[in-house]
């Protein structure tokens, strides 16, 4: 168990979130709490770092949706960049990299 | 209170004079000895070393409710005491202070004004003469009342926070005996009895304080055939709970209508995107299928919602995945993609669906997840017996996992048994 950091700064195309620690039951709320206070601007992109994200269950990615939701409403996107294999696994197994934009890191997620 | 401050003692260095500020204190310091004697904050006795009372001051007068006259003399300390202080007296100050010659605050009542009883702290010292000789005892008594009230109100909070434990606990007890109940009845109490199919189900609760949200189900239909379901809500606790009944009910009722396992989970993404739109979602994945006894074989037609893929232990010893990728998640779009997949079970065959607790448990000394491929070569390694052998050997396995299970966990087990005739059910 490895608690839950999240940091923002904003690149060009929007909010950058790095995610550090466990996304789980205890913490997810956490993650919707600082999304839901973030600015994003429409048609631009709300980046998840998940480089240092050390696990996330099914209340993670519950989490993970409802920012995707969020973004949406806004009048933006979402991508997630540096999924952790055992995280890509799980988001491959419930169909979700049909519906997130994934990329190999932060830098490409911001490059449009 | 308020002082005039014409009468206070001059700060130093104020420039009154030394011969003003001796003044001030005589007139402040009026009392004499004896004054101070008869009206100080304590009671105060002296007695001849029998207890006799030679001198009492007013403030005990006052408390003890008694005029001087009838005590000086004529009265002994003890009889000042309670009945209680009386024994206590003679039983342990007494001799104490015969022995020490001083006894300090020892806690006593004495028998105050109007019936009353008061609680004191007593101190006695024995007076002595130049060659040593006891002359008499002084005795001081403190008004104890606000610290006995004090002490009992403390005891009182003790007593009124060991009921709040007794009451948590209690409370405690009854939430998880509840919690037991509601969790039990997002599953079917037990498998129906399927002429020709055999059915096996387990369920790992991973922590009693936490609804888990695994669920699965076996049910006719018309025609003779079964539908089955299995799945894993999203989350914990009363919120998935709510969604895994949700899903339980629906998924029953749609296959009711149109059990083609595409329809049923379509009408389950409609119902649960609409249901939890515009606030924090809700999400499940799940396998829904239907069976078909046919003579010799049983037809399997099922369909996943980001599921993971069923697995079938095969009568020849092998085991194989029926994958069905590309299923999503159920709730999360408007239009969802499902996945179907079809199988034949043949006699002795069986069909496992699990919830990812199994392949997600950690495992051996690097704690690394037990995964589909290590399931699939233990099912393999499994002798074909049925599916209830399956669910047994399964939950041995689960069990062997320790504190590396750590998800809620469902297992259900669907099979053509290879020889016996007679249905055989068990949960």
């Amino acid at each position: 168990m490895s608690p839950l950091t999240i940091t923002t700064r904003d690149a060009g195309t929007g909010p950058v979130l790095e995610i550090t620690g466990d996304l789980d039951h205890a913490t997810a709320p956490e993650l919707r709490t600082v999304v839901e206070g973030l600015t994003l601007t429409a048609g631009h992109l709300l980046v998840v770092d998940l480089a240092r994200l050390d696990f996330c269950d099914s209340s993670g990615i519950s989490a993970l949706l409802s920012a995707r939701s969020w973004a949406i409403t806004h009048g933006g996107g979402i991508a997630l960049a540096a999924v952790p294999a055992h995280t890509a696994r799980i988001l491959r197994i419930v169909g979700l990299d049909q519906v997130f934009t994934l990329h190999p890191d932060v830098s490409a997620a911001t490059a449009s | 209170m308020m002082c005039r401050t014409d009468q206070m003692v001059p700060e130093p260095g104020e420039g009154n004079d030394v011969d003003s500020t001796d003044a001030v204190f005589t007139s402040l310091l009026e009392d004499s000895a004896e004054e101070l004697y008869e009206h100080a904050p304590c009671g105060y006795l002296s007695t001849l070393m029998d207890g006799t009372i030679a001198k009492i001051n007013t403030t005990l007068l006052d408390w003890l409710g008694l005029d001087r006259s009838r005590v000086v003399g004529r009265m002994r300390f003890t009889d000042l005491l309670t009945v209680g202080g009386k024994l206590y007296h003679e039983t342990h100050f007494a001799p104490l202070l015969q022995m020490k010659g001083e006894v300090s605050g020892i806690a006593m009542d004495i028998k105050a004004a109007a019936g009353q009883r008061m609680p004191v702290l007593v101190t006695s010292r024995v007076k002595t003469s130049k060659d040593g000789e006891p002359l008499l005892i002084r005795t001081t008594v403190f008004d104890a009342r606000e610290r006995r009230a004090y002490e009992a109100e403390l005891l009182r909070g003790r007593r009124a926070a060991e009921e709040a434990h007794r009451q948590a606990e209690a409370d405690r007890a009854r939430l998880q005996e509840a919690l037991a109940v509601l969790q039990q009845s997002l599953l079917p109490a037990e498998l129906p009895v399927i002429p020709g199919l055999e059915a096996g189900s387990y369920y790992h609760t991973a922590s009693p304080d936490l609804l888990g949200g695994d669920f699965y189900d076996l049910f006719p239909l018309v025609g003779g055939r079964w539908a089955f379901f299995l799945g894993d809500v999203c989350g914990k606790g009363p919120q998935a709970a709510s969604v895994t009944s949700l899903a339980r009910y629906t998924l029953r009722a749609a296959a009711l209508h149109d059990a083609d396992p595409v329809t049923v989970l379509t009408t389950l993404n409609n119902v649960l995107h609409e249901r939890y739109a515009g606030g924090e979602g809700r999400y499940c994945t799940v396998i829904f299928g239907v069976l078909e006894p046919h003579d010799g074989h049983v037809g399997v037609h099922l369909a996943s919602g980001g599921h993971p893929s069923a697995l079938i232990q095969r009568a020849d010893g092998s085991a194989d995945y029926l994958p069905t990728p590309g299923g999503l998640l159920v709730g999360v779009l408007p239009q969802a993609p499902f996945t179907t997949a079809h199988a034949r079970l043949l006699p002795g065959d069986t069909l496992l669906l699990y919830t990812d607790g199994l392949t997600e448990a950690r495992t051996g000394p690097g704690r690394e997840t037990f995964g589909e491929d290590a399931l699939r070569s233990f099912t393999a390694a499994q002798p074909p017996s049925g599916p209830q052998a399956l669910i047994t050997a399964l939950s041995g396995l689960l069990t062997s996992f320790g504190d590396g299970l750590d998800d809620d966990t469902a297992l259900l087990a669907l099979g053509m048994p290879a020889s016996l005739p007679t249905p055989r059910v068990n949960t």
